[in-house]
């Protein structure tokens, strides 16, 4: 080969075809997605989320998560993400708008979490103060959709007795399109009775779903994923799972939870120190080897609260309309919804490509 | 200068004026001592830290509670701190000695400059310093392959902006016009890496793009980064150190610039395959999977190529460190891109993309390909620098044998078990633990190859800093695997 121009021009021309392709032109088709609202523009998600929640997500970059857990839920047809109950949906890239940095992840050796804080059982139930400070998209789990079953822990074990409603439909409407794998679809029967059951607020306003505490709308569908949850055990004596203060104890002794996690401890994120007159409320409830000696306590740092904060935030139960949600075809419309500009071969039965904005 | 045994000639150049040339190249190689034995000798030390932390992170994988506890040894920081020392530090800087020095060489000048090139070693030694410090103290960015802080991307770009300005005037210095292969790979590899650098900081740092796409621009940074860098580096390396140990030109030049142009065109386009089934436009996916596939043009030219140039010259393996290395590393790289095919396929990546089966894919580029043929050209340019010829042959086998035993090993280890546990994964009967069970035994393994690469890496240090010292070999014969006169015939003279 003969001069350098044609050389250049050659290594440059091939960059820029790589670089146009696989990042500006993507960033030109999907890199402006605004959130989604409901036609009234109340129901809006995804939305910003609070400063612990943005915290946490440093913690969370600073300490490697990624390098185990996922975030990314991917479609029923694909894989059986859906079917381990990591989320109800495929996620679609309005899911991550806010994000910074993105923790898409490339390794499973922890679970998936990007519904883990949709797995929380509901904030009553979370004796932690690290509970409240759950964000905002804990609360925009209350969606508009139509009322579906509920599945409260009680309804896992005991379908015939349930009657508590869930707001968050699309978690329980999970269910639906796995049966036989989860207690919770033991209860098809109740869920036919689509009476106004869907508790707490009809048409939550921005304002109510940022509240935490919802009252009884609290959003309890979660727990309908618990029964199958990959843990083998969950001990009597700890927390509820994925409460706040069990994400404080896995933290501090994650194979006090489960003996053969191969999770790092992160003690270094909790301070242990002697009990000035009364046992702080935040005092992490260990056991056995875990727990400090007599008279000392183990409290979690504002670092070990915001990366709570951020577990808890974590969430992808709301529906999309550019995305199925598994089960819910009545309640979703997914005959009816334009395939996602974000989608892989979208089984849609509507299958126009359309890219929502 | 090596006028036994193997047969050296310098495939660019006619052979008219032997005597002129074999001084002109003494000089050029002694302009190039001061900077090329610097970024050597910072990559090896490079090497043995990220080796140290390798074996930290591997072991810890499946005993979790080792050193436990401590927020600057916890896992999650280790890992990309071995990443990191292992990609900026030692494969980068050891990519840029051989880099320098066959530059100088195919232009046939003395290296201009000298102390452009040694400063920019400094900052970019500084720079990794500061960002794998960063790192372990929790200033992660959290972007895979670009976790260093924004001031340390600085400090990087200052000094790589001193040594790209130094290859811009080397061209400039050039004699001769034809422009050999290995050239136009290394030219390409100094003009990507800032490209790249700067198109990855600017979308994630400076104008970041929205959500998902942050996740795009990394992984294509990151596979351009092991394909346009590191792999165009290694395949630079492997077009001269072959036809050169061996003394015969280059099969054919126009496989080379099918070669050349088809990897250009389609690595570049890899990027997404890290990313199937993720929530991107399909298109995306789709175009990174078929690009995998079009990968296979150059894999076949490259390898093809290699192949009929080394043809009957295989026995000189025996006796030749640099050649064993460098043809091992050649081959690696189809056993790389194969197994990057494969991988990219929608059917199998839904059961592969989440488990170690990407750990050993990486390895794959950057050990198995890069890092041996640049031991291979480490074994063949050191004595040019220092005077000396290394002074064991067994050490620099044993060097080969526990390099290629365990990244063999590490390989094996971690796709079996990186396939069965996407196996479990992707059976929902199955509890999540199980996945993690199944692996276990696996991961076990692997740190048993882990042991045999810091062997390997402890040993090429310490005859490194042999040759360093002078403490090599004074003779006019280079140092070989095997005796020589057992059977020098080639087979092929």
């Amino acid at each position: 080969m003969k001069g350098l121009a044609p050389l250049f021009l050659g290594i440059f021309g091939t960059f820029a075809f790589s670089w146009v392709g696989l990042t500006v032109l993507p960033t030109w088709q999907i890199g402006h997605l605004n959130p989604e609202s409901d036609e009234e523009g109340t129901d809006i998600y995804p939305r910003p989320q609070s400063g612990m929640f943005v915290r946490g997500a440093h913690v969370y970059a600073a300490n490697g998560c990624v390098y185990c857990h996922s975030q990314q839920v991917r479609a029923d047809y694909i894989a059986d993400d859906i079917e381990r109950k990591w989320g109800n949906r495929r996620s679609a890239p309005r899911d991550y708008i806010f994000d910074r940095p993105i923790f898409l992840g490339k390794m499973r050796m922890g679970q998936d979490l990007a519904n883990i804080g949709a797995r929380a059982p509901a904030p009553e139930e979370s004796p932690s103060p690290a509970g409240a400070a759950r964000p905002a998209a804990q609360g925009a789990a209350v969606s508009s959709s139509p009322p579906s079953q509920a599945a409260s822990p009680a309804a896992a074990t005991s379908p015939a007795t349930t009657t508590a409603a869930s707001p968050a439909s699309a978690s329980a409407t999970a269910h639906a399109a796995s049966p036989g794998t989860s207690p919770a679809s033991a209860a098809p029967p109740n869920a036919s009775s689509p009476s106004g059951q869907r508790t707490g607020v009809a048409s939550p306003s921005p304002g109510q779903m940022a509240n935490t505490t919802p009252g009884g709308s609290s959003p309890a569908a979660p727990s309908a994923q618990t029964p199958s949850a990959p843990w083998p055990i969950q001990t009597a004596g700890l927390p509820p799972m994925y409460s706040a203060a069990w994400h404080h104890v896995h933290l501090y002794a994650p194979r006090s939870i489960n003996p053969d996690s191969n999770m790092p401890a992160y003690r270094f994120l909790y301070e242990k120190r002697r009990i000035a007159g009364e046992r702080s409320a935040e005092a992490l409830q260990l056991s056995g080897g875990d727990a400090p000696p007599e008279g000392w306590e183990v409290v979690p740092t504002y670092d070990a609260k915001c990366v709570v904060a951020y577990l808890m935030g974590l969430n992808q139960s709301h529906p999309l309309k550019e995305v199925r949600s598994v089960g819910s075809a009545p309640a979703t419309g997914g005959a009816s919804s334009p395939a996602p500009p974000g989608s892989s071969p979208a089984p849609a039965a509507g299958g126009s490509p359309a890219a929502p904005k | 200068m090596n006028t036994t045994g193997i047969p050296l000639k310098d495939p660019a150049v006619s052979a008219a004026a032997g005597d002129m040339e074999q001084l002109e190249r003494a000089y050029i190689d002694a302009s190039t001592r001061v900077p090329v034995l610097m970024f050597y000798t910072s990559a090896i030390a490079w090497l043995i830290v990220g080796t140290v932390l390798a074996m930290i992170v591997s072991f810890k994988l499946h005993s979790p509670d080792l050193l436990g506890g401590i927020s600057f040894l916890t896992w999650g920081r280790l890992r990309p701190a071995h990443m990191n020392v292992m990609v900026y530090g030692w494969a980068s800087m050891a990519g840029m000695g051989t880099a320098v020095w066959l530059m100088a060489r195919l232009c046939r000048t003395t290296l201009r400059f000298p102390l452009l090139l040694a400063a920019g070693a400094v900052f970019w030694n500084l720079g990794v310093l500061i960002g794998v410090g960063a790192i372990l103290l929790g200033d992660s960015t959290g972007f895979q392959w670009l976790e260093f802080p924004r001031y340390v991307a600085v400090i990087l770009f200052v000094a790589y902006t001193l040594m790209f300005s130094w290859a811009v005037l080397m061209f400039r210095y050039r004699r001769g016009d034809q422009i050999y292969i290995t050239q136009w790979y290394l030219l390409g590899a100094f003009l990507w890496f800032p490209w790249l650098y700067a198109a990855g900081q600017l979308m994630l740092f400076v104008a970041p793009v929205q959500g998902v796409l942050q996740s795009a621009v990394t992984w294509w940074y990151a596979n351009n980064l092991l394909f346009l860098w590191f792999g165009a580096i290694a395949l630079g390396t492997a077009y001269y150190m072959i036809p050169k140990v061996i003394g015969r030109p280059v099969y054919s030049y126009h496989l080379a610039t099918i070669g050349f142009w088809t990897y250009a065109l389609f690595s570049s386009w890899t990027g997404m395959t890290r990313l199937v089934d993720g929530p991107f436009p399909a298109w995306m996916i789709t175009a990174s999977i078929a690009a995998t596939i079009l990968t296979m043009i150059p894999v076949a030219t490259v390898g093809l190529n290699h192949h009929l140039t080394m043809q009957g010259y295989f026995p000189l393996m025996r006796y030749s460190p640099t050649l064993r290395f460098t043809v091992f590393g050649a081959m690696s790289y189809t056993v790389f891109s194969v197994v990057g095919v494969l991988i990219s396929l929608r059917s199998v990546a839904s059961y592969v993309n989440f488990t170690q089966v990407s750990v050993a894919y990486s390895h794959l580029g950057l050990y198995a390909f890069f890092t041996m043929t640049i031991f291979g050209s480490m074994y063949y340019i050191v004595p040019r620098l220092v005077g000396r010829e290394w002074r064991y042959g067994s050490l620099i086998k044993l060097h080969f044998w526990a390099s290629a035993y365990g990244i063999g090993l590490m390989t094996l280890m971690l796709l079996a078990g990186g396939f069965l546990q996407g196996a479990n994964l992707e059976n929902p009967t199955l509890p999540f633990s199980e996945s993690i069970e199944t692996v276990l035994p696996y991961l076990r393994g692997r740190s048993l190859a882990g042991i045999l690469l810091t062997v390997s890496h402890f040993i090429f240090a310490y005859h490194f800093g042999l040759m360093l010292l002078g403490l090599g070999r004074t003779s006019t014969v280079p140092t070989f695997l095997n005796p020589v006169e057992a059977e020098t015939s080639g087979g092929g003279h």
